[in-house]
């Protein structure tokens, strides 16, 4: 199996000549789980999260009627428009600092460049569940296939391929240039 | 090219990328590269960005709150339709640093009847260590009897390229080439596999020649093969 990325709700037949439509509701229904977690795994904060999947739907909302399916389906889309919205969070963050308990403060998130991080996180998020459960546990959590064959039944054969698909998805999605919404 | 499964394809190089091939897999992987040139670029593309991964550090899975989903109905409603919005910026460069940090490896296997070689250097360039352009020999030590270690630094304006002739080193097992700084700081300059045919790999480090002290070839768990002190420029 090589497909990963998982589909857009709205691709658009080549020979429709009406443009799909922007449902947000449906939009949501489809896209909120991934485009949060992309932003809970970016952000590490629940609660500033949150606010970025509502902005991002804000401003698709707005702009639903500029929205183009030949130029791309409504997650792509949607992702976009979070990429920037969560990148503004955290410089917004970063410039801001608040005095709060230390029991309500954001987890510390690792040294590593934030972009380069962010970026990282946006590919991931954007792999179907079981290849991103594969790879972030071979290759973040640091499990050998056999441990993982073990936790999940899945014949390591298979875990193999799906980390290599993984791999290359969030390699093609790291070299890409995304689309202004 | 070789008429091996796909799958078959793509487990052997995720496999050898956690550094998990069997020896019989290793040599199997070992044939296929003979036929199948695209395998060492894949591989070195790939393990860029496993390397980068581990900044991630774990993976929460979330499900939007009810709370949310209330917002996201009432904004459908119109309920939101006059809350600000603030301006935005590109994020083009949000999806360029990896591809910038996590350097770059080119490495072919030499001798194998495809008569493939890695892109020659521009035109010779002469001059003492640091000159740009230049290709200045280094020499690599400790490393195992069996295993011969052929390598050059050239000085370029964004950083320092590695180029390697290496052989003997286990077929299948992974090496990481690090260059490391004046300050300590190491920074990756590319993953190759090692082969039973000499191994030609060219890998860039962003970091200046002038700040470079050293250039180590590790294993994939950390364990030192070879390294090369340069002289200080």
């Amino acid at each position: 199996m090589t497909i990963v990325a998982t589909p857009g709700a709205a691709g658009r037949s080549p020979m429709s000549e009406q443009r799909p439509a922007f449902e947000l509701r449906d939009a949501f229904a489809e896209h909120g789980p991934s485009l949060l977690g992309f932003a809970v795994n970016a952000l590490r904060d629940r609660g500033l999260a949150e606010d970025c999947v509502q902005e991002t739907f804000l401003r698709a909302w707005r702009a639903r009627e500029r929205f183009d399916g030949d130029r791309g389906s409504v997650r792509t889309w949607l992702f976009a428009i979070i990429r920037r919205v969560v990148l503004d969070a955290h410089r917004s963050r970063a410039r801001s600092p608040l005095l709060v308990p230390e029991h309500d403060a954001p987890e510390s998130v690792h040294e590593t460049d934030p972009l380069e991080r962010i970026g990282i996180v946006d590919g991931l998020a954007q792999l179907s569940a079981p290849h991103r459960d594969a790879v972030v546990a071979i290759h973040v959590t640091g499990l050998s296939y056999q441990e993982l064959s073990e936790r999940t039944g899945v014949p390591v054969a298979t875990l193999r391929t799906r980390v290599f698909y993984a791999l290359r998805a969030l390699r093609t999605a790291l070299d890409e240039v995304d689309p202004t919404p | 090219m070789n008429d091996l499964e796909p799958d078959r394809r793509a487990e052997l190089i995720a496999a050898a990328l956690a550094g998990e091939l069997t020896p019989d897999e290793g040599a199997e992987l070992d044939a296929l590269r003979a036929d199948d040139p695209t395998i060492d670029a894949e591989f070195a593309e790939l393990s860029a960005v496993a390397h980068a991964l581990p900044a991630v550090e774990r993976w929460d899975d979330v499900a939007p709150s009810a709370s949310l989903a209330a917002r996201i109905a009432a904004l459908d409603d119109g309920g939101m339709a006059d809350a600000p919005v603030t301006p935005i910026r590109s994020s083009r460069r949000l999806m360029r640093p990896l591809l910038l940090a996590v350097g770059a490896a080119a490495c072919v296997g030499l001798g194998l009847g495809g008569g493939l070689l890695l892109a020659a250097p521009p035109a010779a360039v002469e001059g003492p260590p640091g000159t740009l352009g230049a290709v200045e020999e280094v020499a690599f030590e400790g490393a195992p009897e069996s295993v011969e270690i052929d390598a050059a630094l050239v000085a370029h304006t964004w950083g320092t390229e590695t180029v390697l002739t290496v052989e003997g080193l286990d077929a299948g097992d992974a090496f990481t080439v690090v260059v490391v700084g004046e300050d300590g700081e190491e920074v990756e300059s590319g993953t190759f596999l090692g082969s039973t045919v000499p191994i030609e790999c060219r890998l860039n480090a962003a970091v200046l020649r002038e700040d470079v002290a050293a250039v180590a070839i590790r294993a994939i768990d950390g364990g030192q093969i070879a390294v090369a002190e340069v002289p200080a420029v």
